[in-house]
């Protein structure tokens, strides 16, 4: 009976520590510092320093600036059209590169998958080039035929961060429909040609439907990452006018505690995204099961 | 048994690895000292082979704003773990001076040695009477322009702002642009609004006065304002690609900017060679000409360093001696903080990317003595860039204008700074 409590303990201690000290203190930590803040006096303020706790004020002034609910609403917007576009694009390069008459599937599930290999500073980098006017080829080409597309105008560069979220991630998502459909039993195609289905209805009352689990996943991966916007706008803001400190709340969450140092206004914002992002994610979910019953 | 001998074994290669620094003789003082500016490592070594007790032991860092500062606030604030010796910028200091992160240098010898250093960037580096920081580099401004195109559109050098208006027409017709007003960069904002005699910080016993929203910073605005709505300037941020690609290929003409961005210059638009000359800024009222300071930075002494005499010695050392200055100008550091900036170094020479023109001694020497020297920073500067430069970006989208960004960030300031505690009045 001891042995096996010094196993239970010795196997869930691991974790325990693990999840305590990368996921529980931080959390903890952030919670805290959102509802306290620091207090100064004296000459300059350089007098003496006291930390108080000052409840909900922190996120009442995150939710009371208008560039901070801005940025809410902008990703929130940036998740309503980005989400369907990647989990539509990457079930179709899934189902095409799962269909019979595919050829060259392997060298193309790598070339699609390639990109996720490329981290995302540089994959925001190399994009950054492809969209800066006077050293871009394909603004170049377009002018030849006498267009004048903005790539980094106020209007477009949401847009423009979304081509290269995209880019980044169709082909890893694809690759997760993928596996499921590789986990589909053949005989069930077997059987379905045999009944005389064509192969839209092979994808439409069989693939998709086996493989909803793995379209819940992803779109749910994609709700998250898209909500938690950070890298590519921060690569892409020394090119463009356009991108502000608050551009997102993740980046607005960055510049308050790093450039401002208010930490404690920082860990409020934060709070708030994750919630936005638990909202969100659940409300798919639950969306999802209750269609599914 | 065995995990306790692992703990110890681990416990004990962190503090071996944190107590000395490779290259450091037993028995010398270690002294760690945080910089990005280029250059300076050369400094560090000759400080280092000069056989002394103390081992400066040089971190190089990415610039301050991209998250050193953060580090050294951190650090500062954790009690431990901070450098001894740090490059602070001008306008970041007195964040750290509210923070209680500087160590008072003036009885570590800066008291001594305060009339080796420009008057203005004493006041810089001090709060009160007391000295904070050693300075080290200023950025005087000047005006880089194409004398080549100057020259086939008939054009003189602007003497005024309003003549830079003209220029800036003709210079359009032609299908250029005069200049970029760079919408990320509020520190040249700043430093143009500084020129034309606004002083946006003031302090006044305990209490902090914000005059962002003064006469002369509206009128610096709204100048640019009138620029930008006739489609006179470009708008795109400095120091990216693409304005580099204009420098270049000449669509780009003017850059009013600072000493130091003359080896910019010449590093980004090498083909542009000969073209290039430099002449003092436009005027508001030429009969009272002034120039400003974009840039600048000091060398401080962190709180929690175990070593400060020594700390504020190689401080001092670093930005007065003659040698250390040379290899910092030989680096691009900028115009040295000590008085004479100009006798004996490498900055006096004529250059072939101006067309041998000595601009240091021609222009810079005497935009020198025209900078306004009793502006002053606060210790939300950052917040207020940030306002600027996100208010700024709003006008390139469209539906607002400088002016509005300026009043915006004048209420903005005023709140930040409240709420860092302080009493704020203000300035009318």
């Amino acid at each position: 009976m001891r042995g096996r409590r010094l196993a239970i303990l010795g196997l869930l201690g691991p974790f325990t520590a693990l999840f305590a000290a990368t996921i529980a203190l931080p959390i903890g930590f952030a919670l805290y510092e959102s509802v306290t803040a620091i207090e100064r006096s004296g000459p300059l303020g350089r007098g003496t320093t006291s930390t108080v706790f000052v409840g909900l004020e922190h996120y009442a002034t995150a939710l009371s600036d208008p560039a901070f609910t801005a940025s809410l609403w902008r990703v929130v917007l940036f998740a309503l059209v980005q989400v369907p576009v990647m989990i539509v694009l990457a079930t179709t390069l899934a189902l095409m590169l799962d269909a019979a008459s595919a050829r060259g599937v392997k060298f193309f599930r790598s070339v699609y998958f390639l990109p996720y290999g490329i981290p995302g500073v540089i994959a925001s980098l190399l994009w950054g080039f492809l969209y800066t006017p006077g050293l871009s080829p394909v603004l170049d080409v377009a002018s030849w035929f006498g267009l004048n597309i903005d790539f980094l105008g106020a209007s477009s560069i949401l847009w423009s961060i979304a081509n290269i979220v995209t880019w980044q991630f169709a082909g890893y998502n694809m690759l997760v429909i993928v596996a499921q459909l590789k986990s589909i039993d053949g005989d069930l195609f077997e059987a379905a040609e045999i009944d005389g289905a064509s192969a839209w209805q092979i994808i439409t009352r069989i693939k998709l439907p086996l493989i909803r689990p793995a379209i819940v996943l992803t779109t749910v991966f994609t709700i998250i990452g898209t909500i938690q916007l950070f890298g590519e706008p921060l690569i892409l803001r020394p090119l463009t006018g356009s991108i502000t400190s608050t551009y997102t709340p993740n980046l607005a969450a960055y510049n308050e505690a790093f450039a401002n140092n208010n930490y404690n206004l920082a860990a409020a914002e934060s709070v708030l995204l994750a919630l936005v992002a638990c909202v969100f994610s659940f409300a798919f979910l639950k969306l999802v099961n209750r269609s599914g019953k | 048994m065995r995990r306790r001998t692992f703990i110890a074994l681990a416990a004990g290669a962190l503090t071996s690895a944190c107590a000395a620094a490779p290259g450091a003789r037993p028995g010398q003082t270690v002294l760690r000292f945080w910089s990005w500016v280029p250059g300076i490592d050369q400094a560090v070594n000759l400080w280092n082979s000069q056989n002394r007790d103390t081992y400066v032991d040089l971190e190089l860092t990415p610039a301050g704003s991209s998250g050193t500062y953060s580090k050294m606030y951190a650090a500062v604030r954790g009690g431990r773990g901070a450098p001894d010796v740090a490059q602070v910028e001008y306008q970041e200091l007195p964040g750290f001076a509210l923070e209680n992160g500087l160590i008072e240098l003036g009885p570590l010898g800066m008291d001594q040695h305060r009339d080796q250093f420009v008057d203005w960037q004493i006041s810089q580096s001090s709060f009160g009477e007391r000295i904070y920081a050693v300075p080290q580099a200023s950025g005087p401004m000047a005006l880089y322009y194409r004398n080549d195109i100057f020259g086939s559109l008939g054009l003189d050098v602007p003497r005024t702002w309003e003549d830079y208006r003209a220029a800036a027409e003709a210079v359009r017709a032609d299908g250029r642009y005069i200049a970029t007003f760079p919408p990320g960069n509020s520190a040249w904002f700043a430093a143009l609004s500084w020129q034309a005699g606004a002083r946006w910080f003031g302090l006044d016993g305990d209490v902090w006065t914000v005059g962002i929203n003064s006469e002369q910073t509206l009128r610096v605005a709204e100048y640019w304002d009138e620029l930008r709505s006739q489609d006179l300037i470009s708008m795109q941020p400095d120091f990216s690609n693409s304005w580099y690609a204009d420098l270049q290929s000449g669509r780009i003409v003017t850059w009013p900017s600072a000493q130091w961005g003359g080896p910019i210059l010449s590093g980004n638009a090498p083909g542009t060679s000969g073209n290039w000359r430099a002449a003092q800024l436009p005027q508001w009222n030429p009969d009272n000409p002034a120039s400003a300071n974009w840039g600048g930075s000091a060398t401080a002494v962190l709180k929690g360093s175990e070593h400060p005499r020594e700390a504020a010695e190689f401080a001092i050392w670093l930005n007065s001696d003659p040698e250390s200055i040379d290899l910092l100008i030989a680096g691009g550091y900028g115009w040295p903080s000590v008085k004479d900036a100009l006798d004996g170094t490498a900055l006096d020479t004529s250059e072939e990317f101006f067309g041998g023109q000595n601009v240091n001694r021609d222009v810079f020497a005497p935009a020198d003595e025209t900078i306004g020297t009793d502006w002053l920073w606060s210790p939300t500067t950052n917040a207020t860039y940030l306002h600027l430069n996100d208010g700024f970006a709003g006008v390139v989208a469209g539906g607002s204008s400088f002016v509005d960004v300026v009043q915006q960030t004048h209420r903005q300031t005023v709140e930040d700074l409240r709420a860092k505690g302080l009493t704020v009045r203000e300035a009318s």
